[in-house]
């Protein structure tokens, strides 16, 4: 078949100069390719984590009850507003490495293995139902401490009984919070192994689905609440806690659901970006094109073409580029959408089923890739193509007759400086629409490089600020609590510390003028004067003696309960205790959640605790925590004491392994953040250096009157360069701007996505000068290849360029 | 042979009325053309002559319709090529009007034979089938089929310019019109290529040609000579 010609010379311009072609094909590639890869990935996530999610039929609500037999969960069962209710007894223990090392392990009875209703897990390899001296354990721990079936685990209880029980199956329960996040190892044991490990065979938790809306906090709550008035503590058994399963989600959502969104929501924003910078790319390219074959579309014009043919062509070229972009977008996208949804599977927890492109995710791609490169084509094609005859072909290239406006004059009127330095900088200002479009680049790079950096500083000067709460070397848990001075005793006797303070918590409710109960918050009662807390007061003071009826909350409560202020009177109900209390401070956000903090002896008052704490916070030199070698030290000594004294068996944690444990998944997002930011960065460069190569073509004429004057190759290297690292420079200043509401936005979205709060912001003046040193050698280097390729050209040949 | 603009032809193919160029430049306007009125016939061959800036290259561009006349008419073949816009230019000239540039001016990606092939496919004038046939018959002619498949930057100057005479006749337009065809040739391949323009006069075309060689001038049958804007 005979081809035109008009084709064969689209053909040949792509293969001509394969670079370029690649650059464009390349950046269209990326763009379509990131919007497949987070639309199918998030498609995936949500179709396989949801479903499998809610196919297990999740628990909307966990009442934590003092032991209770299984006949209970039948009796709440039997309530008109649950649908089904789960008896579980859960159990926390330490399991011993091979190494003597211990991990932490939450283990787990159901009553019914046959009959799992609530929470269903599926076994991934060996038994269904542990049996006696057996264990079933959770897959992501099993992968963690490298087990497998048929191996056998020691599990200490109360950091002194120890049994071997043997790993009976591997399974998987996409209910409970992974181990690699969380740090807690889970099993299933028989109610036969727990009694075998010298434990009451009784039940402390029931899972609920309730009947209707069993997605409505409220309403689920209310139905807790019924069930505990009706069922539960007139059947003689008191409830401790009643509480949606989750990190802060609503009823029936995935645990880490709002997580999910946020995540989602930065990568949509990735790839929007992603598109957008693509299509820089491919306007600048093509703009390159176009003024490399000015004077070839003034011939195709003086041979018959008509401006349409000339624009078809073009057209016709990027539309080559678009199909050859797609054809690596789609299968790059698919491989970008499995990377991701594999990373997210293993994050948390759920099995990919099918890897697919769907007919939307492809269509979407298809569609973008088509209509983006031709739309952004299309305005250098047109404006290009109508360029008359004569000026293609006998005009192009003197470039001095644009018009001399306001701007240019009052270029003219910077004298002092040398000439070629004076040529750098009107040139910078000639061609206006493409200077804003690379501005427009490196600008949105600049500000997205200092939103990243600030969002991290945000996020740094919060953990900071979280010191002020933690203010120990170690903390260890007393679980079901011990004697205050007995504990102060034990603590006060580890070489080297100096200080040492129990603090003791509840969980209660507000309660209303009209008896009405609010959700359950955490109360922590500690030393009015307490030293390992410096708490940064949002309002109002401290709490201000011992036994006064005050209370300091923090601004998470405020946030969950809005009318709580300063000099609120509030009632607080703690199991069949109530007394009246004074709001009288507000401190800021600490990552715990909602805490409302009272004296020692108001909270004794309050609970009918005599004496009792639950923590105890130890440290060496007061108001200065010790490094995380001598933080270990001392936990390790806390821990051993305690034991010994039969006080507590839980595993002492440092403050530097309490932050640690933060750093870990905020590090993981700001990668991503800095990743894209980089790629924003190495993007804008690449437009630069187009526009760069294509000033210099233009001007390729001038480079030779230049030389012809006597401009030696420092001379013309300075001319370019210099013009490179203004546009930088103006860059810089721009994106300086831009940052000031991109920064802000970019870490309330982030740390909203990870924290679920919004936390006070602070400006990253590092990432403000570190852009300025990247966007300066992005200039250089940006420029040098245009300005060696500038400095090559002999005069003769750039003379006769016409 | 000197010319006082009176038609030498057998009848008007080209006709310049009143034609005035001026370009507006930020140094002030300049006048290229002054009130230039013309006739040439068909089948002849005119040199237009003069010095630097004397106007000789605005006249053929007027004549071709690639600049336009700030006043006055050109009429080619009696269409009103002052009157046609840009695209219009485009297409009247793909089929009435072969130009040759001093620089060649051939697409560099493309053989000289896909070259001659361009202006056919842009016209649509001759079926597709005949494209390659007929510019291999154009490239003999011009003594040049055995560097048909060959890139323009291969090839000499003067070979070069018979490629873009080829491509000029692509389409078998009357007229062929050409600026400084030899400015960038040797004296051996500037005579072949005033043959070449010598036989296309004799099968009936039509040569309009600007040049400041004097002696290759007067090969023409018709010389006109231009000063500050005006024929002389």
């Amino acid at each position: 078949m005979m081809l035109p010609t008009r084709w064969v010379k689209i053909i040949k311009d792509i293969w001509s100069n394969p670079s370029r072609s690649l650059l464009v094909i390349a950046s269209i590639a990326v763009g379509i390719a990131a919007v497949g890869m987070i639309n199918n990935a998030g498609r995936i996530i949500q179709r396989d984590l949801y479903s499998q999610y809610a196919a297990g039929n999740p628990a909307r609500l966990n009442i934590y009850i003092s032991g209770f037999p299984k006949e209970l969960a039948k009796s709440v069962a039997g309530m008109r507003e649950v649908a089904d209710a789960q008896a579980v007894r859960t159990l926390s223990a330490s399991l011993i490495h091979s190494d003597e090392k211990k991990s932490d392990i939450n283990m787990n009875v159901l009553a019914d293995y046959q009959d799992v209703r609530i929470n269903r897990y599926n076994v991934d390899e060996g038994a269904a139902v542990p049996g006696i001296r057996e264990i079933l354990i959770e897959r992501i721990s099993a992968r963690k401490l490298g087990l497998k079936v048929g191996d056998q685990v020691i599990v200490e209880i109360d950091n002194q009984r120890q049994y071997k029980l043997t790993v009976s199956g591997i399974i998987h329960n996409v209910y409970i919070l992974p181990m690699t996040i969380f740090n807690e190892a889970f099993g299933y044991i028989s109610m036969e192994t727990l009694e075998w490990m010298g434990e009451m065979p009784y039940y402390n938790r029931l899972d609920i689905v309730t009947a209707a809306n069993p997605g409505d906090k409220d309403h689920v709550l209310n139905v807790g609440a019924l069930a505990r008035d009706r069922v539960i503590e007139p059947a003689g058994y008191q409830v401790s806690g009643i509480a949606i399963p989750g990190i802060g989600s609503s009823p029936g959502d995935h645990w880490a659901h709002d997580q999910i969104v946020g995540f989602v929501l930065i990568l949509q924003i990735m790839g929007v970006l992603a598109v957008f910078l693509s299509c820089g790319i491919v306007i600048n390219t093509v703009s390159a094109l176009i003024v490399q074959q000015i004077k070839q579309i003034g011939i195709l014009r003086s041979v018959g073409a008509v401006r349409s043919q000339v624009a078809g062509m073009y057209m016709a070229n990027v539309l080559i580029f678009s199909v050859l972009g797609l054809i690596i977008a789609l299968p790059l996208g698919l491989a970008g959408a499995t990377w991701l949804s594999y990373f997210a599977a293993n994050f948390l927890n759920f099995d990919v089923t099918i890897i697919d492109l769907p007919p939307s995710v492809a269509f979407l791609q298809i569609a973008i890739g088509l209509i983006m490169p031709t739309c952004a084509a299309a305005f250098p094609i047109l404006s290009g193509t109508r360029i008359p005859v004569y000026n293609a072909i006998y005009q192009y290239g003197l470039g001095t007759r644009n018009k001399v406006g306001w701007f240019e004059k009052l270029l003219s009127k910077i004298r002092s400086i040398n000439p070629p330095l004076t040529l750098s900088l009107r040139n910078t200002f000639r061609k206006k629409s493409r200077l804003i479009f690379t501005l427009v680049t490196l600008t949105l790079a600049g500000a997205m490089f200092i939103a990243s950096f600030s969002t991290r500083d945000s996020l740094n000067a919060q953990i900071k600020q979280i010191e002020h709460y933690t203010v120990f070397d170690a903390s260890l848990s007393i679980p079901g609590g011990a004697n205050r001075s007995t504990v102060l005793r034990e603590a006060m006797r580890i070489p080297g510390v100096t200080l040492a303070e129990g603090w003791s918590e509840a969980v209660g409710v507000f309660v209303d003028a009209s008896n009405n109960e609010s959700e359950e918050f955490v109360i922590v009662g500690l030393p009015y004067n307490s030293r390992t807390i410096d708490p940064v007061m949002q309002q109002g003071t401290w709490l201000q003696g011992a036994g006064l009826p005050q209370i300091v909350v923090n601004a998470d409560l405020v946030q969950a309960k809005p009318d709580i202020k300063i000099g609120s009177k509030v009632t607080l109900k703690v199991g069949d205790h109530k007394r009246l209390f004074e709001v009288v401070g507000i401190t800021s956000k600490h990552l715990y959640g909602s805490r409302i903090y009272m004296d020692s002896d108001s909270f004794t008052r309050l609970t009918g605790r005599q004496n009792q704490v639950d923590v105890v916070r130890v440290i060496a030199q007061p108001g200065k925590p010790g490094t995380p070698a001598v933080q270990e030290a001392i936990a390790q000594q806390l821990q051993e004491r305690f034991k010994n004294a039969g006080l507590s068996t839980a595993i002492a944690s440092t403050q530097h392994n309490f932050f640690k444990n933060f750093t870990d998944i905020f590090n993981i997002i700001l990668m991503i953040l800095m990743i894209m930011a980089g790629i924003l960065a190495v993007v804008g460069g690449l437009g630069l250096t187009g526009t760069m190569s294509i000033n210099i073509l233009e001007r390729t004429r001038e480079i030779g009157v230049l030389r012809a004057v006597g401009a030696a190759n420092a001379a013309v290297l300075q001319v370019v360069v210099v013009e490179g690292l203004v546009v930088s420079l103006l860059s810089w200043i721009f994106g300086a701007l831009a940052s000031v509401p991109v920064a802000p936005a970019l870490a309330a979205v982030v740390i909203y996505a990870i924290l679920e709060t919004r936390l006070n912001f602070r400006y990253s003046v590092e990432g403000l000068f570190l852009w300025l040193a990247i966007v300066l050698v992005i200039g250089v280097f940006s420029s040098l290849t245009p300005a060696y390729r500038a400095a090559r050209l002999r005069v003769r040949e750039v003379l006769d360029y016409e | 042979m000197k010319s006082n603009g009176n038609n030498h032809g057998n009848h008007q193919l080209i006709e310049l009325k009143d034609v005035t160029k001026v370009y507006h430049t930020p140094a002030g306007d300049f006048t290229a053309l002054n009130g230039v009125t013309l006739s040439i016939g068909s089948g002849e061959f005119v040199s237009i002559v003069g010095k630097s800036g004397s106007g000789k290259t605005t006249l053929i561009n007027l004549v071709t319709g690639i600049d336009d006349p700030t006043s006055g008419e050109v009429y080619v073949g009696g269409t009103p090529v002052h009157t046609l816009k840009e695209g219009e230019k485009a297409s009247w000239r793909g089929s009435n009007m072969g130009v040759v540039f001093q620089f060649f001016q051939l697409l560099p990606t493309l053989t000289v034979l896909e070259n001659v092939m361009l202006p056919m496919d842009l016209s649509s004038r001759f079926p597709i089938s005949e494209h390659a046939e007929r510019a291999m018959a154009l490239l003999e002619l011009v003594d040049l089929a055995d560097h048909a498949h060959q890139l323009p930057s291969m090839l000499s100057g003067g070979l070069q310019q018979r490629a873009a005479i080829a491509r000029a006749l692509a389409n078998d337009p009357p007229i062929i019109a050409t600026d400084e065809p030899t400015g960038n040739l040797d004296t051996k391949s500037a005579e072949s290529v005033i043959k070449l323009f010598e036989n296309l006069v004799d099968q009936g075309k039509t040569i309009l040609m600007v040049t400041h060689d004097s002696d290759l001038a007067k090969r023409a049958s018709r010389l006109i000579e231009i000063a500050d804007g005006k024929i002389v």
